[in-house]
C-alpha cells in the first residue's frame, strides 16, 4: 500500500514551505519531497531575497506590501517556533526606487497611493544627505561596458527618489525556508529530502500521485508544482499540463555580484537596499560590508537560457555551475561603480550564480491545471522571494476552494490579504493568460 | 628610477578547469592578473609614491587576451605597459628572455618586481632566470621592502617560519609574497584612466631572443584530485567541537589555545 497523503507539494524551497504550512493549518495531511538534502538549498539559497513594495501593477504592490507584514512579524507567523539552525532575520534598511527613466516609477506611486504604502519622496539632495556615496548623475541608457560610450561623462542629474521605509532584505533565504518548515512540522506536515519525482500519476480523471526515481509511490489527491527552475519539467510529467498553459516557464541563468563597500562607509548597517533602473542594477547590503549587485534585465545584456539539471550537475565540476562570467561581471560591478564611484572593484570575480524560474511574461503562475488535484506557484522569475508567505496563503485557498468546486478558470478566486485587506484578483496569475504586455518582463516584475 | 613589475596573466583561482587534450585548458573561463603579481604591482606603486621621478611599468609575456591583465595593473597605479605578445604558452626559459629583452629596450631598470610564483605553472622560476639573464641579484617571498642607500633591504620568508633579511644592490629582482602588503583594488575611475595609458605592444619574434638549448613541453595534462580522508564526530556540538580542537591539538599538530 502506498503511503497517502491529503496534499503533496513537490520542491521545498521559500515557496513550496508555506504552501505546506498554510495547507496544514487547513487540515491538510501534507508532504512536501524535494531533491536536495535540506529546505532552501535550491535557488532560494542563492535569492536576494529583496524585500520591496515597487511592482509595476497595484495587485503586484498590494502582494509585496502584505508580504512586509510577514517579514516584520518573522515570529508570529511562524507561530514561535524553536529551529535549531535559528531564525533567519529580517534587515529593515529601507528601500530607495531611483526615479529613472528605467522604472515607471510614476505608476510605482499611483500604486503605493492606492494600496496605501507608507513612503516618502527625496530630492537629489536629500539623497546625497542620506547616502553621500551616490554619484547622483543620470547614466541612462544601460549600456555595457563593451560601449565605448559606457564611459562617458554625464552632465543630467537624476530627478529624485522615491523611499519606501519598510522594505529591505532577509539576512538568510535558504534559512527563512528552514524556518518555515520546521513551523509546517508542529502542524503535522511531514518532509523527505535527497529524493527525485520522475512520474506524476493519474486515474485519467485526476491526478492521484508521484513516483520517485527509487520507484517509491506516495498518493494524493492534491499535488502542488513548486520546483521552482525544474517547473517546466514536472508540467511535463503530468497529462496534458505542460500543453494547457499558455504561459511556459524556462530556466535562466542569472548572476549577482559582490564588491567591497567604499573605506569609510558602512554599508552594511547605514546602507539601503536600492533600485535604480538608471543603471540597470539593484543593490543592498551584505555581510563583509560588501555590495551585493543585482541586474534588472536590462534590454542589452544577453540572456542565457539553460537546463536546470545540467546547470546544478555543475560544468565540469561538483555542485552548480557557479561560475561569473567576465563580461558580465564586468557590466554589472561597472554600472554599480557608476552610481558609487568610490567602491573598489576586485580583479578577481566574487558572487553567485543560480537560476530563475522565469514566465514568458515575467509574471508567475499560480493557479490550478487542466488535470484536475495538479495546481502549481512556479515562474517566480526571480522577483517573488517577498512574496513567499503571501503565496502560501494564496495558492493554499486556491487548492481548498477548487478541491471544494470552484471552478477558478471560469469564475477566478478573490483572495482578501490577511493583514492589509486588499483584494486579489487570482485570475491575474492564470496559466491561460495572454502574455501580459504591461509586465516588465524583468526582475522587476 | 624605473621600477618594472612582470606580470601574467593566470586563470581565475575560483574557475573550473578544464582540460583539452591533451596539453591545453579550456580557456574561455575568466582570467586575471596572478594573485601574487598584485602584490608586485602595489609595492611598485608604494615604492613611487615616495619618490616623484620613479615611473612604473607593467611587463607580460602573453597572448593578446593578456592585455586584460596589463589593464588590471594600470588600474591600480602602474604608469604604462609593455606587452610582449606570442600565441603560445612559453616556459620560464623564454618569458624569462622575452622579459629581459623587453626591459632592456625600454632602458635602465632600478627594481625589477614580480609575484614569488604564478598560479597557473607554479614553477617559481622566471624571477631567477630573470635575474640571471640580466646578471643580478634576486630574492624572493618577500615581506618588506626597505630603500637603503643606493640598494634595497628585504625581508624574505623561509619555511619553518623563519625571516631572513637580505641586502641587495640595485638594480635587483623582487618576489613579493601574499604577506607584503594588502593590494588596493581600483574604483571604476581608476579603471577609466587606465583606458587611456599607454600599452606598448611588441611582438616575441622582433625581439631577438636567443633560441635556448633545450626547452620545457607540456606533454600532457591530468586533473589533481586530492585524496581527502573524511572523518564524522557524532555528538552534541559542544562535545564534538572540543573533540575536534583536541584531534586538531594533538593528531595534526594545530596550536589552538
Amino acid at each position: 500500500m502506498n503511503k497517502k497523503y491529503d496534499a503533496i507539494v513537490i520542491g521545498a524551497g521559500v515557496i513550496g514551505t508555506p504552501i505546506a504550512y498554510e495547507l496544514a493549518q487547513m487540515g491538510y495531511k501534507t508532504l512536501t519531497v524535494d531533491k536536495l538534502p535540506d529546505a532552501g538549498m535550491g535557488s532560494t539559497a542563492a535569492s536576494c531575497a529583496i524585500v520591496r513594495a515597487h511592482y509595476s501593477t497595484e495587485d503586484g504592490v498590494a502582494m509585496a506590501y502584505e508580504g512586509f507584514k510577514y517579514w516584520l512579524d518573522w515570529e508570529n507567523y511562524l507561530g514561535n517556533v524553536k529551529d535549531e539552525k535559528g531564525l533567519a532575520k529580517f534587515m529593515n534598511t529601507g528601500s530607495i526606487l531611483i526615479k529613472s527613466q528605467g522604472h515607471d516609477w510614476r505608476k510605482v506611486k499611483k500604486n503605493y497611493d492606492a494600496v496605501g504604502v507608507t513612503y516618502e519622496e527625496w530630492s537629489v539632495e536629500k539623497i546625497k544627505e542620506m547616502v553621500p556615496a551616490y554619484d547622483l548623475h543620470e547614466f541612462w541608457p544601460v549600456r555595457r561596458p563593451e560601449d565605448p560610450t559606457f564611459f562617458d561623462e554625464s552632465t543630467r542629474m537624476l530627478e529624485g527618489a522615491i523611499f519606501c521605509p519598510e522594505g529591505g532584505y532577509v539576512n538568510d533565504p535558504e534559512l527563512s525556508a528552514h524556518n518555515i518548515m520546521r513551523a509546517a512540522e508542529t502542524r503535522g506536515s511531514e518532509f523527505i529530502f535527497n529524493v527525485e519525482v520522475v512520474a506524476i500519476r493519474d486515474n485519467g480523471e485526476r491526478v492521484t500521485g508521484i513516483t520517485l526515481k527509487d520507484g517509491t509511490e506516495y498518493d494524493a489527491p492534491v499535488v502542488v508544482n513548486v520546483a521552482g527552475p525544474h517547473s517546466y519539467k514536472i508540467n511535463r510529467m503530468a497529462k496534458g499540463v505542460w500543453e494547457g498553459c499558455n504561459i511556459k516557464t524556462k530556466a535562466l541563468r542569472h548572476e549577482v555580484m559582490h564588491c567591497s563597500s567604499p573605506e569609510g562607509y558602512d554599508y552594511l548597517n547605514d546602507g539601503y537596499h536600492t533600485s535604480d533602473g538608471d543603471i540597470g542594477c539593484y543593490y543592498r547590503p551584505e555581510v563583509g560590508n560588501m555590495f551585493l549587485i543585482g541586474s534588472e534585465d536590462p534590454e542589452c545584456d544577453p540572456q542565457e537560457w539553460v537546463d536546470p539539471d545540467d546547470f546544478y550537475a555543475g560544468k565540469g565540476g561538483l555542485g552548480r555551475d557557479n561560475q561569473l562570467t567576465e563580461a558580465q561581471w564586468k557590466a554589472q560591478s561597472y554600472r554599480c561603480a557608476r552610481r558609487v564611484p568610490t567602491m573598489t572593484i576586485p580583479n578577481q570575480p566574487r558572487g553567485v550564480v543560480d537560476l530563475y524560474d522565469c514566465s514568458d511574461d515575467w509574471i508567475p503562475i499560480y493557479d490550478k491545471s487542466d488535470l484536475p488535484g495538479f495546481y502549481m506557484a512556479i515562474g517566480t522569475s526571480g522577483n517573488q522571494y517577498k512574496n513567499a508567505p503571501v503565496v502560501g496563503a494564496v495558492m493554499a485557498e486556491l487548492v481548498d476552494k477548487c478541491e471544494k468546486g470552484l471552478d477558478h478558470d471560469q469564475d477566478p478566486l478573490q483572495f482578501k490579504l490577511r493583514h492589509i485587506g486588499h483584494p486579489i484578483d487570482v485570475g491575474f496569475f492564470s496559466r491561460k493568460r495572454e502574455i501580459n504586455y504591461n509586465s516588465s518582463f524583468s526582475v522587476n516584475g | 628610477m624605473k621600477i618594472f613589475v612582470c606580470v601574467k596573466h593566470v586563470p581565475d583561482s575560483a574557475a573550473t578547469i578544464r582540460i583539452v587534450e591533451p596539453n591545453e585548458i579550456d580557456e574561455t573561463v575568466t582570467f586575471l592578473l596572478n594573485p601574487y603579481d598584485e602584490n608586485a604591482v602595489e609595492a611598485a606603486v608604494q615604492l613611487k609614491s615616495e619618490d616623484d621621478d620613479s615611473e612604473v611599468i607593467a611587463v607580460t609575456v602573453g597572448k593578446p587576451a593578456a592585455a586584460d591583465t596589463l589593464r588590471s595593473a594600470l588600474a591600480m597605479g602602474v604608469d604604462r605597459g609593455i606587452h610582449v605578445i606570442t600565441d603560445h604558452w612559453p616556459d620560464s626559459i623564454v618569458t624569462a628572455r622575452a622579459l629581459k629583452a623587453a626591459i632592456v629596450q625600454d632602458g635602465d631598470s632600478g627594481l625589477i618586481l614580480t609575484g614569488k610564483a604564478t598560479i597557473d605553472s607554479e614553477g617559481f622560476q622566471t624571477q631567477f632566470r630573470l635575474a640571471a639573464a640580466l646578471d643580478i641579484p634576486v630574492a624572493t617571498n618577500v615581506g618588506a621592502i626597505t630603500r637603503h642607500d643606493e640598494g634595497v633591504i628585504v625581508t624574505c620568508g623561509l619555511e619553518a617560519g623563519d625571516e631572513q633579511v637580505i641586502r641587495m644592490a640595485m638594480p635587483c629582482v623582487i618576489g613579493a609574497a601574499k604577506t607584503l602588503n594588502t593590494p588596493r583594488y581600483p574604483t571604476l575611475p581608476d579603471i577609466i584612466k587606465a583606458r587611456k595609458k599607454a600599452i606598448n605592444e611588441v611582438e616575441i619574434e622582433s625581439l631577438g631572443i636567443e633560441s635556448p638549448d633545450s626547452q620545457m613541453e607540456i606533454v600532457g595534462l591530468r586533473p589533481a584530485v586530492e585524496a581527502r580522508r573524511k572523518q564524522i564526530i557524532d555528538g552534541p556540538p559542544r562535545e564534538a567541537v572540543a573533540e575536534l580542537i583536541r584531534r586538531l591539538d594533538e593528531e595534526v599538530k594545530i596550536k589552538l589555545r
